[in-house]
């Protein structure tokens, strides 16, 4: 035992002197290239947790999605060019739509290969919609394909998987057939649930496809050549990808670091070039250091409270105003939020954009108005609560209101959000706030049985359209068990989904957006921002490095390369 | 003796059906389910087959019926989070790493905890003693992840001497065993310190003084032996947890063992990996207190006597 410590420590030593000369603990054979070019094209990067698996019907996790995005060429690909979307070949070489909207064409490339040689075809994509269909495969992930004509049917198992509206007409060519027109279906397409699939691998592996490395083929930039469960995955680069000259980087690895300051600490020692930071503290330390280059990608997710509109208080609307106006939305930012996010004035984040414009633009801050509209009528949200309390026979003594104010989390950071909410509705409303913490699954329980009256939470955009968030509130949808029922918007919304003139679309969308915001159903904060360092020998072909990234982008490593390691 | 082990065999037997029984229902009492992370996006249809293909949608009592007879059958089912992976497979790929981090640790730790143990009586109220003495309550009190974050920045922010966390290479064994060998070292000190003062104090080591046995002599021989007793119970309990994992060391370093991946599965709900590998660690840990009891036969004579009536 004794001596097997002795090894140890001289293999330490032994790993001291191969650093010294590397920077990060890397190979020191079969790089290839090294010396003063700072050594290969290779990234060494972190997951913060474990992919579940690479079966694209089964994967729904966003650690999975960020190797599959590498690992799997979709029809198409969202980049950015000049701080715009833009969307690129990939798989397709081309598509159209029908003038109606609901029937989309994509012509594959002819020179599309999967990384064991096998051409990519049309027949694969159609495999791959229908097994994720299928209801014996159990597919965590229908959510974008749901607008597929009999999605539904063949998913309840009413309909053979035969009757989904996918068609190869041809070996390249590809034709989806939607229930009803959709202009933001293309878009949509990027997800990973529309990577194609090769039927002679799914029946191979069985069971154990998409579980290892080896159980799969891959046809994007990169292949995944080891999956170390727990520990680190290795993609490389796929000499059979039908773009590969624009393919810069040899190899990725990932290291699966779960704990804050280990991360911080592997970045530190040059273990990994990228780290997302998440406290303000972090940010003003790798902010003063040149050799670190800061990205943005902000602009998806929204953090908001809403209300239970069924609840016998709740279902007030003066009293869900008088909480909505009842908070300072750049002191929630300053204080609540460490100035990490940015604040948001209407339902919509500020990424959704139709045909390439920003609704959030459009459609102005509107809470900043309502605000503005109660000033000018000379009240206070206060003066608003007590008449919703009269309405309700409450009396008017804010103090004795008894509210609830739930939490979808119990650690450090919950208890103080929960103190200063308290203290903003002692202050604003007169109110004695109570909070209620809980882990989420409780909390969405709670939810779900409409037991709670206030509650807070954050929603991500799925794809790059204003429906996607809006429909959160469609009557029959009623995700975050608001239960407020309104045909009016639930009309404007689907109009806009179907309507395939952008400006109508987006007239559609910005009335719905009003109804919701006078309703009070939801109060939105902040639009989170993630905040991304990476070493400064790490760059983008088409991005200058430190300006913000557009959120529904999905380049990948695609195009990045390394100069001056 | 053989009545007695059947015996004992017997009760394992009866632990672990009341063990796996209970994690059964105590895990499925938790509000959420595998997909409660998606369920507020996910509609009806998609949750319902998902939930048919693991067989979610049967009557609870059939499920227990199920997993107990694949239990007897030795078939601990799939996980469900991570799918085409056997849970008793997972089990198999992750302690043995578990093991090796923690076994090491254990191993330098107990050594170095019962050597400064055996100083610190000796020196009893002398300044060896308080040296060790301050190891040990820091050792007791620093928690795991500040000291965990602490040798990091150190050896390889600062020094660069060692990667700061990862697996795979034996340069990454060298923090993760310092950090949990410290704790090791803490509790095998005061230990043994304690039991050796205790033995140091009794009537025989006054008798083998008496008869002029030389110090060296009456030390090995009579109180070191005795003073060793105590540290069997706590070293048992100590293996077990080897294999279990330390969370977070496991997960400050970023190693692949069980421990990491049993708090996963509890936060993901997935029942299969959970309960698999609960019924492993009873196992062990049945299996363990099965071996010390032997152990205590054997150095033990007044213990041996008492079993055999």
């Amino acid at each position: 035992m004794k001596k097997r410590w002795l090894a140890l420590l001289l293999t330490g030593v032994m790993a001291l002197s191969l650093t010294a000369c590397g920077g990060g603990d890397k190979k020191s054979e079969g790089e290839g290239k090294g010396g003063d070019e700072g050594g290969g094209q290779y990234i060494n990067t972190y997951l913060a947790a474990e992919p579940t698996t690479m079966d694209v019907s089964l994967r729904s996790d966003t650690y999975s999605s960020e190797i599959m995005m590498n690992v799997m060429e979709g029809l198409i690909r969202i980049e950015q060019r000049d701080g715009k979307y833009e969307v690129m070949p990939g798989d397709a070489e081309s598509w159209e739509v029908n003038d109606e909207g609901n029937v989309w064409t994509f012509h594959l490339g002819e020179d599309r290969k999967w990384n064991d040689g096998e051409p990519v075809t049309a027949e694969q994509y159609v495999y791959s919609l229908q097994r994720s269909a299928d209801p014996a495969t159990g597919c965590p992930n229908s959510y974008f394909v749901s607008p597929i004509l009999n999605y539904d049917a063949v998913s309840t198992g009413e309909k053979p998987v035969e009757e989904l509206g996918v068609k190869a007409l041809d070996e390249h060519t590809l034709e989806i057939t939607l229930t009803s027109p959709m202009a933001s279906f293309l878009e949509s397409t990027d997800a990973s649930i529309f990577y194609p699939q090769r039927k002679d691998i799914v029946e191979k592996y069985g069971d154990q496809y998409g579980a290892e490395a080896a159980n799969l083929v891959y046809n994007g930039p990169f292949v995944l050549t080891e999956w170390n469960h727990n520990s680190s995955l290795r993609i490389e680069k796929n000499d059979q990808y039908w773009d590969k000259d624009n393919v810069d980087l040899d190899y990725v690895d990932y290291q699966i670091l779960k704990d804050t300051t280990s991360i911080a600490n592997a970045y530190d020692s040059g273990q990994i070039d990228f780290i997302t930071v998440s406290s303000q503290e972090q940010l003003q330390k790798y902010e003063a250091d040149d050799s670190n280059v800061l990205t943005n990608i902000s602009g998806g997710t929204i953090s908001f409270q809403f209300y239970n509109t069924t609840d016998p208080i709740m279902s007030n609307v003066n009293i869900r105003k008088a909480f909505s106006l009842g908070v300072d939305i750049e002191d929630m930012n300053e204080i609540g939020f460490s100035g990490l996010r940015e604040p948001l004035y209407g339902w919509i984040a500020p990424a959704l954009s139709v045909d390439g414009k920003s609704m959030r633009e459009v459609a102005g801050d509107t809470n900043k108005e309502l605000k503005e509209e109660l000033e000018a009528s000379g009240k206070t949200a206060k003066d608003v609560l007590i008449e919703g309390m009269k309405e309700l026979g409450l009396g008017d003594d804010p103090s004795k209101l008894d509210v609830t104010y739930s939490l979808a989390g119990t650690d450090d950071w919950y208890h103080t959000f929960g103190e200063y909410l308290q203290q903003v509705y002692k202050e604003s409303l007169g109110i004695n706030l109570k909070i209620d913490f809980s882990e989420w699954d409780i909390f969405s329980d709670n939810l779900t049985n409409g037991n709670y009256q206030i509650g807070f939470m954050a929603w991500g955009a799925y794809y790059n359209d204003p429906y996607d968030m809006l429909s959160i509130h469609l009557s029959d949808f009623n995700q975050i068990s608001s239960n407020w029922k309104n045909e009016e918007y639930d009309a404007l919304c689907r109009a806009g989904m179907t309507e395939m003139d952008p400006e109508k679309r987006m007239q559609n969308y910005v009335d719905a957006e009003r109804i919701l915001m006078e309703d009070y159903v939801a109060c939105p904060f902040a639009t989170s921002v993630s905040h991304q360092f990476s070493k400064s020998y790490v760059h983008d072909k088409y991005a200058e490095y430190g300006q913000d990234n557009l959120y529904f982008i999905h380049p990948g490593w695609k195009n990045v390369y390394v100069e001056g390691r | 003796m053989v009545k007695y082990v059947l015996k004992r065999i017997g009760y394992m037997i009866v632990t672990l059906f009341a063990v796996a029984t209970i994690t059964f229902f105590l895990m499925r009492s938790i509000p959420g389910d595998p997909l409660a992370s998606m369920a507020r996006t996910l509609p009806e249809q998609t949750k319902a087959n998902f939930y048919a293909k693991y067989g979610l949608d049967q009557p609870l009592f059939n499920q227990y019926l199920k997993y107990m007879k694949g239990l007897v059958t030795l078939d601990l089912g799939e996980s469900i989070l991570y799918a085409g992976r056997s849970v008793s497979g997972e089990i198999a790929r992750t302690s043995p790493i578990s093991g090796a981090v923690g076994g090491t640790a254990l191993v330098i730790g107990t050594l170095i905890g019962v050597c400064l143990g055996i100083v610190a009586a000796l020196n009893k109220n002398r300044w060896p003693d308080y040296i060790v003495m301050f190891i040990a309550i820091l050792g007791a009190t620093i928690p795991v992840f500040v000291l965990a974050s602490l040798m990091q920045y150190i050896f390889a922010v600062k020094l660069g001497v060692t990667p700061a966390s990862g697996w795979g290479k034996p340069e990454h064994m060298i923090l993760p065993v310092i950090v949990m060998s410290f704790s090791s070292v803490a509790t095998y000190a005061r230990y043994i310190k304690s039991s050796m003062l205790d033995t140091l104090n009794q009537d025989y080591v006054l008798t083998a003084r008496a008869k002029g046995l030389s110090e060296k002599k009456v030390i090995f021989r009579h109180v070191l032996r005795n003073s060793l007793l105590p540290a069997v119970t706590i070293f048992s309990s100590s293996v077990v947890g080897v294999f279990t994992g330390a969370f977070v060391t496991e997960r400050m370093f970023s190693i692949p063992g069980i421990g990491f991946y049993y708090i996963t599965s509890i936060n993901n709900h997935d029942y299969t990996m959970v309960m698999g590998t609960t019924v492993f660690y009873a196992v062990l840990f049945i299996v363990m207190q099965f071996v010390v009891d032997f152990v205590y036969m054997v150095i033990d004579p007044r213990i041996r006597v008492a079993s055999d009536k």
